[in-house]
């Protein structure tokens, strides 16, 4: 072995400097994006959407990650299943899309059609040794942790998905996804690679200069600070927030309602982190007078002031639960420069547009924040492919997540590569 | 102090729910008038409270158990919608006829049969008009019976000219209660034409078969009418040629039309009981059996004849359409197309969810019609 050359991508695997950001190449070439597709989005748990998204039987939505194309359907049983979204016959692509309802999947080419369970249920013309068992639709592994649904493309899944549910489920539970709706949904085309887009989501060390909607109900201070530098006001504050979370996170554990850090963003294959954060102002919401944004609360909550539960997912995923609403967020790489955000606002599913909440006023906040986290990104693109960028340091203070996400695909990159 | 809950008239007026068939067949005689010498009115209703609704046109398919025999009947309800509480089928006795006769012999307060629909699209609210005219003969009265009382218990100013032929004034069902409308209400008008007097009654009235001349005396604005036929086959045959002759624009005449035509096999003993009954008594209601009825496409603007007993996609192959299909079991979905009028009876495997039959939608491969239809293909 010892003669053996390294790939680029091992070395530079090998070669990255901790507590930097990535060299250009991870950002810039068609190779890397090829093998993150492979490795990241091909063998681990991608979130996708919410079991709200197919809420009755014979509904379907189709994702499509990189070359593959999924089509996760609700069965008559009420299962949410997943399958490759490719005939079995000729190959055709079967559900067209995004949303749509069947009775059967059926496959428009030669009206080959499947029922719910992927079982081959019809086909024409095939003669009497044609053997329909053997021509089901290819299962996708599917999980729904508390209604939040994840896949993995690989033909063996990460195992320690049963973990990550066992942990973060009890935080997710009591806004009870499965009782929403989609009030709104939103894709972006960011021009970015998506290390950029998680990375500049795993810091708030931009907002205060960048979101000035966002930082209205959310507290900077929850992403960390460097308090050396602070001056008396900004310590006063800082201070303020730490007795808030204190207090509060000791109030919500007392209503049975998990609170406390967990970070596994870099120690888990199947890695996350989740914290329940106080808000400011009000305290209920991720709007814009910090109030609740729809009437009818989630799950059996009575009050609305419950701050946000944020919950961070490796590779593509973060999610904010409210009292009255659910953001959630999903990164789906469409090539090296460029990712589609999808963002999807959840409220109860009784809830009614105009009548219990104003769509402008529930989506606000985070529709301007995801319009300036692209913009970011684009400069951040346009940057990295300069001849004088070089990686630069990672604030220790408030950029810690950045750092676990890189070293997380790095482990991982590296784990399936070899360094 | 609920006197509703012990009144068993106060319970029916409570219900909130409306009948469905589907869930619940069975109907419970609950009177029976004697309308003439030989028309009886039977009055039905739910053993459980429930509320009717349909509209002014439509029948009921009854099965009705005869002696050992199960024999299918459809009868246009009489009634009223306004009066939600009850339904009424009026039947004439026809001689010869099974089911009249036995319905005439038989059924009683208490007893119950069993029925499905409302079914069928003859209505005035399927072509709403400011003037509407009813020709009826004998007892075609039913359906036309139905639309004047509902205009006229909900008040409207509609108006309405109700011209029909009976066999003498004895024949003349509903007579008191027409003449009693045409009173009170300025804008219904009733006329009556006998073919002879009764044994007690001269006719004062027209007399004869309806003609352009009494049409014409009666009603002089008949062309300005959306004109609703029924009566026997005859009878319906003539007033068609009479309007044509007329001048009347035919796309605003609309019967209660029966083809006996092509039946199937099956059929056959059915529809040739049905064809003596009409031999045997010119004034017989029309209760077929196997009713046909036009499909049209409106995209390729083809039309069609569909039996109730057979799928649209069939008769369509029969006729030469073709139209999307696979599995031909209401499996696959290849066929699903919207069904933008009328009805139809569907039995699919899977390939359609409710909410699609909800929005319209309809699986052809497996769908037979109940009323004329409009496809969007």
């Amino acid at each position: 072995m010892l003669d053996v050359t390294p790939t680029p991508l091992q070395r530079l695997l090998r070669e990255r400097r901790p507590g930097y950001t990535l060299p250009a190449p991870f950002y810039l070439s068609p190779e890397i994006f090829e093998a993150d597709m492979e490795v990241i989005f091909g063998r681990h748990w991608i979130y996708v959407g919410v079991e709200p998204d197919v809420p009755e039987a014979g509904d379907v939505m189709v994702v499509d990650i990189g070359k593959t194309s999924v089509a996760i359907v609700r069965d008559d049983d009420n299962e949410v299943r997943a399958f490759h979204n490719v005939c079995r016959h000729r190959g055709a692509r079967l559900v067209h899309d995004e949303k749509s309802t069947v009775g059967n999947l059926v496959c428009r080419y030669h009206s080959w059609t499947y029922d719910l369970t992927g079982e081959l249920i019809h086909a024409e013309h095939m003669g009497p040794d044609f053997k329909k068992g053997c021509h089901g639709l290819k299962p996708v592994h599917l999980r729904s942790l508390e209604g939040l649904l994840f896949i993995c493309l690989a033909e063996e899944a990460p195992s320690d998905f049963d973990e990550m549910a066992a942990r973060l489920g009890p935080y997710i539970a009591p806004h009870n996804v499965r009782d929403t709706k989609v009030a709104f949904q939103k894709d972006i085309i960011e021009p970015g690679n998506w290390k950029l887009t998680m990375e500049n989501n795993r810091e708030c060390y931009h907002c205060g200069a960048n979101h000035p909607e966002l930082t209205v109900p959310l507290f900077a201070y929850g992403f960390g600070f460097a308090p050396e530098e602070m001056g008396e006001h900004d310590r006063a504050e800082a201070e303020r927030y730490g007795c808030l979370l204190k207090t509060r996170h000791g109030e919500w554990e007392a209503e049975g309602l998990p609170s406390r850090e967990i970070d596994e963003l870099d120690t888990m294959v199947t890695a996350f982190r989740t914290e329940r954060l106080p808000l400011d102002g009000e305290g209920e919401s991720h709007t814009l007078d910090t109030k609740a944004a729809c009437k009818k609360l989630l799950g059996d909550f009575t009050k609305p002031k419950l701050g946000g539960l944020s919950v961070w997912t490796q590779p593509n995923s973060w999610h904010h639960f409210l009292g009255d609403h659910i953001v959630t967020f999903s990164v789906l790489p469409l090539d090296a420069e460029r990712s589609l955000l999808r963002t999807k606002w959840l409220v109860h599913k009784d809830a009614v547009e105009g009548v219990d909440y104003d769509l402008a006023n529930l989506i606000g906040v985070w529709e301007a924040t995801n319009d300036q986290d692209s913009e970011l990104v684009g400069i951040c693109q346009q940057g990295v492919a300069s001849p004088a960028y070089e990686p630069g340091p990672y604030s220790p203070n408030t950029e810690m997540l950045v750092e676990k996400f890189c070293n997380w695909y790095v482990g991982r990159m590296a784990a399936h590569l070899g360094r | 102090m609920n006197s509703a809950s012990t009144e068993p008239a106060a319970a029916r007026l409570a219900a909130s729910a409306s009948w469905d068939a589907e869930a619940d067949d069975a109907l419970v005689c609950l009177a029976v008038r004697q309308e003439t010498h030989d028309v009886k009115t039977f009055v039905l209703s739910p053993p459980e409270p429930r509320r009717f609704a349909y509209a002014p046109g439509q029948f009921l398919t009854f099965a009705f158990e005869v002696g050992a025999e199960t024999i299918h009947r459809c009868y246009t309800i009489s009634s009223a919608p306004t009066r939600p509480h009850a339904l009424s089928i009026t039947v004439k006795r026809v001689p010869g006829g099974p089911v009249s006769n036995w319905l005439h012999d038989n059924l009683k307060a208490g007893d119950t049969v069993r029925a499905l629909g409302p079914m069928g699209d003859f209505s005035c609210f399927t072509h709403p008009a400011q003037k509407y005219l009813l020709l009826s003969g004998g007892s075609g009265v039913t359906p036309m019976m139905a639309m004047a009382r509902t205009f006229h218990d909900l008040g409207e100013p509609r108006d309405v000219a109700f011209v029909h032929s009976a066999r003498s004034p004895a024949d003349i069902v509903f007579r008191a209660e027409l003449e009693t409308m045409a009173r009170l209400d300025p804008s219904f008008r009733f006329h009556a034409v006998c073919e002879a007097d009764a044994p007690d009654e001269a006719w004062s009235g027209p007399k004869g078969r309806l003609s352009l001349d009494i049409l014409t005396q009666a009603v002089p604005d008949f062309r300005e009418r959306e004109v609703f036929v029924c009566g026997p086959k005859p009878y319906m045959d003539a007033v068609r040629a009479m309007l044509r002759e007329a001048g009347f624009d035919m796309a605003r005449h609309h019967e209660e039309s029966f083809d006996f035509g092509a039946l199937p096999e099956a059929e056959q003993q059915a529809a040739a009981e049905a064809g003596r009954a009409l031999d045997a008594e010119a004034e017989e209601a029309p209760a077929a059996t196997v009713r046909t009825f036009r499909v049209e496409f409106a995209k390729t603007r083809r039309v069609l004849d569909c039996p109730e007993n057979e799928t649209v996609l069939d008769a369509a192959r029969k006729a030469g359409i073709r139209l999307p299909s696979s599995c031909a079991k209401g499996l696959c979905g290849t066929c699903k197309s919207k069904v933008t009028k009328g009805t139809v009876a569907m039995t699919h495997a899977g390939g359609i969810r409710q909410r699609e039959i909800d929005a319209g939608m309809a699986l052809l491969c497996c769908s037979k019609p109940t009323s004329d239809l409009v496809v969007e293909r």
